[in-house]
């Protein structure tokens, strides 16, 4: 049934679960496929509640979907593997190592010898602008280092995609933004392949090469939008480019026309 | 008084100064305090012993030698029976933190047994291993293994998931989970359960050798009582606190600045938060 080209390859994945208030079960996501190539940026966006997490996680192997699934360059997965690096909205650092050990902690686990497993370490922490903040722990630095932190982390450990759980939720608004520029320069940089899950529209097409639309709850894929802006982008020559604009409108229209739900984030 | 400004701010000597105030200064008051009211004579001294008594009874307890050995005697039954004690429940801990079956079978039969006292089995202590170390260590491994285990469990149950998720992710399997994440992620309750641990330990200690032994330090206190030594009593119960302040000082309180603190994951206190 692989017959779809591709590096990741979500096949027609349903997942309910329990819900207390009725008692019974609820679906999240109705039927949902979703092809990623080689070296390509996608963002599912879509309402919250909609399921979008719950995907993420179960192409991560975190979460079982009821039926359908889920192969990573041809190959079934079900559970969760190095091949799938993750980050997390929350960041799920390690407090107890340093920003190097937890860079160094998926190579470690891999048996990378030390001297080798510093030196990778080192180039994705200069990668994500870390320098300098090698030896200190999570609890010393500021969130949106600690999200740098968590992507070097992901990167080093080199992943077949690179799995993305609205990692820039929890910073500031002006942080964000510089997250973003570097994660479109980095990602470029490395030709790194991402499944990147947010509600946010503008950071969805600033990010992406395509971007999926899901329904509100159960999830459906409602669009699958192509963006032909140019590499490497930046807010600040965005902010005036009509096309980028025209994505912006379309996408509002998208998840807040007909098809949407009564109820709206933001 | 600002005695926790970094010591890199002050010369050495203003530094060490200020040490000694935070560290003495409420041992001083107290004293002061004890002094005072012994000074007013309310009490015979055989019920309330002066500073000065205590510390003459200390001397010649000191200089006989039974101070220190009776000590030493009680601190190697606290090691056996803390050992022995955080030899069980550690495994067990982890065993009942990690598989659910062993947690439903455990469960209901430790929860049955912490709430009885370590010295409620002194009587069945003296029965099985005679009057002597063999019951007193009884008693303290009795008395350590329930807040040890406990505490191991409720670190267990306070594991962030995402954490487990992210070593997944990164390619852990079961014993690479354990060993990395569980095992440090438990660690700040782990240190709050060796400490009550310890503490109940030398409760155990004092009580259990009043009653079930000959020797050491709860036998001391027990036998000057019996003497109406009470400045003696005195003896046997500060060097008891101080052994014990000794080993927060020395032993406990650098492993957590070396581990907990300086994850983040304990602090001080909450002023600077």
């Amino acid at each position: 049934m692989n017959a779809t080209a591709g590096l990741l390859s979500v096949h027609n994945i349903c997942k309910s679960h329990f819900d207390p208030n009725t008692g019974g079960q609820a679906e999240a996501l109705q039927a949902v496929s979703i092809t990623v190539d080689h070296h390509e940026f996608v963002s599912v966006i879509g309402p919250s509640g909609c399921g979008k997490s719950t995907l993420l996680r179960i192409v991560a192997g975190l979460d079982q979907p009821n039926s359908g699934e889920i192969s990573v360059a041809g190959q079934r997965v079900s559970r969760p593997g190095a091949d799938r690096g993750m980050v997390f909205q929350e960041y799920a650092l390690f407090p107890w190592k340093t920003t190097q050990a937890n860079v160094e902690f998926g190579l470690m686990l891999k048996g990378i010898k030390k001297d080798q497993r510093a030196e990778i370490a080192q180039r994705f922490i200069e990668l994500v602008g870390l320098k300098g903040s090698e030896q200190k722990y999570p609890h010393h630095l500021s969130g949106g280092m600690r999200q740098r932190a968590a992507v070097a982390r992901a990167m080093a450990n080199n992943p077949k995609i690179l799995l993305m759980d609205e990692p820039f939720a929890a910073v500031d608004a002006m942080t964000r933004q510089r997250l973003q520029e570097e994660l479109t320069a980095i990602s470029a940089s490395e030709r790194t392949t991402v499944l990147f899950v947010t509600h946010a529209i503008e950071e969805a097409v600033f990010l992406s090469d395509r971007v999926v639309v899901l329904s509100g709850r159960p999830g459906r894929v409602i669009a699958d939008m192509k963006i032909e802006l140019d590499r490497p982008r930046r807010w600040d020559e965005l902010a005036g480019e009509p096309r980028f604009n025209d994505y912006r409108e379309q996408l509002t229209r998208l998840l807040y026309g007909a098809n949407a739900p009564v109820e709206m984030p933001l | 008084m600002t005695v926790s400004a970094p010591p890199s701010r002050l010369p050495l000597k203003a530094w060490w100064l200020a040490w000694l105030i935070k560290e003495i200064m409420p041992f001083a008051v107290g004293i002061l305090i004890w002094q005072a009211l012994s000074a007013l004579d309310i009490w015979p001294s055989v019920l309330f012993p002066s500073p000065a008594q205590v510390f003459r009874a200390f001397v010649t307890d000191l200089e006989s030698g039974i101070l220190l050995s009776s000590l030493g005697v009680s601190l190697i039954s606290l090691c056996w029976g803390f050992f022995v004690g955080a030899a069980i429940a550690l495994p067990l801990g982890y065993l009942m933190g990690l598989h659910s079956v062993s947690r439903d079978f455990f469960d209901p039969l430790v929860n049955l047994l912490q709430a009885i006292p370590g010295l409620a089995w002194i009587p069945f202590a003296i029965l099985w291993f005679g009057l002597g170390k063999g019951a007193v260590i009884f008693i303290i491994v009795m008395s350590v293994f329930f807040p040890i285990l406990h505490n191991l469990l409720t670190g267990i149950r306070l594991i962030q998931p995402v954490l487990i998720e992210a070593s997944q992710t990164l390619g852990a399997g079961r014993t690479a989970i354990i060993r990395h994440v569980i095992f440090p992620a438990t660690l700040p309750n782990l240190m709050t359960g060796i400490r009550l641990g310890i503490a109940f330990g030398f409760r155990s200690l004092v009580g259990g050798e009043m009653i079930a032994s000959t020797d050491g330090i709860g036998y001391q206190i027990f036998n000057a009582q019996q003497y109406f030594q009470s400045a003696r009593i005195v003896v046997g119960m500060l060097s008891i606190g101080v052994v014990w302040l000794l080993l927060d000082r020395l032993l406990l309180r650098p492993i957590e600045q070396r581990t907990t603190m300086r994850w983040g994951l304990l602090r001080e206190g909450i002023e600077n938060t």
